[in-house]
């Protein structure tokens, strides 16, 4: 999709529109295949509760990934220079998870336009599991 | 806590790893695996009509890359199963292409002690830090293990 965003087009609290997504066991652990993940807390609920783990769980990588697209969904533009999260509570599959981004500050250097981004991966209880920051720079 | 750390590790690396080639097959797996769907991680013929002429890396495919150690050898041997991934800070650099040879170098970037309700935690830093054949830094990653 060609590029529908500018840095003069974007305001400080613009929200992002959120990705909205259920993770299925099966796909936690072809991510953590790719990855090279090769934790059984990411394989499988048996293996996590060997671990002492309540079940399966989301690789904090995994929802970093999950940020990323949520970012560069945005726009064609956008590309990603920093992205930093905190692993706040464990993420499960088979859950309801709503990722959400608002923009928290423009800036410009002789390296281009950035913004600033918080981050948040939330359940459907409103427990926020996972939050961040970004630095994004847009083209 | 049943284990000390020694704070003489900090700055000290304990792994350097170059790795195969990188294929595209690898990114395409890897895009696909988090369900990427911008065409310039995910479409070779829609890449390389984009800004980087060719297929290259999602932002975050450097926490992919596994070197030989995860952690110092001087670090207890279970802890691994004991620590948890508190977070991860990810500079993104260069873009990775097919074809490129990656290295990556790691260290014990930060140990430090918090103490909350829970009792006292033991966080520790590692960085790795991912350069390319040309010697340009692609990714320079910070994961933060706490450890009970």
């Amino acid at each position: 999709m060609p590029p529908t965003l500018t840095f003069e087009t974007v305001d400080v609290g613009d929200e992002l529109p959120p990705l909205r997504l259920t993770l299925a066991g099966e796909q936690v652990r072809r991510y953590a295949e790719a990855a090279n993940m090769p934790g059984g807390r990411f394989m499988s609920d048996a293996e996590a509760q060997a671990e002492g783990l309540p079940g399966q769980i989301v690789p904090g990588n995994l929802s970093l990934a999950l940020f990323s697209r949520l970012l560069t969904e945005w726009d064609s533009s956008v590309r990603l220079k920093r992205l930093s999260a905190t692993f706040r509570g464990l993420v499960r599959p088979d859950v309801a998870l709503t990722l959400s981004a608002v923009v928290t500050e423009k800036h410009t250097s002789d390296h281009g336009n950035f913004l600033e981004c918080d981050l948040v991966l939330e359940n459907a209880d409103g427990d926020r599991l996972v939050t961040g920051t970004a630095t994004v720079a847009l083209a | 806590m049943s284990f000390t750390i020694d704070r003489a590790m900090v700055g000290s690396e304990f792994d350097h790893t170059e790795f195969p080639p990188i294929t595209e097959e690898q990114i395409l797996a890897y895009a696909a695996a988090y369900g990427e769907t911008s065409p310039l991680y995910t479409d070779p013929v829609a890449a390389a009509r984009g800004p980087h002429g060719g297929l290259i890396a999602p932002p975050t495919f450097a926490v992919s890359l596994r070197g030989k150690h995860f952690m110092p050898r001087e670090m207890p041997r279970n802890i691994g199963r004991n620590g948890f991934d508190a977070g991860k800070d990810i500079e993104i650099g260069a873009p990775v292409r097919p074809g490129d040879v990656l290295t990556a170098s790691s260290t014990v970037h930060d140990i430090y002690e918090k103490t909350g309700r829970s009792g006292t935690m033991v966080f520790i830093v590692f960085r790795t830090t991912v350069t390319n054949q040309r010697g340009e830094t692609v990714s320079v990653v910070d994961q933060k293990m706490m450890f009970r």
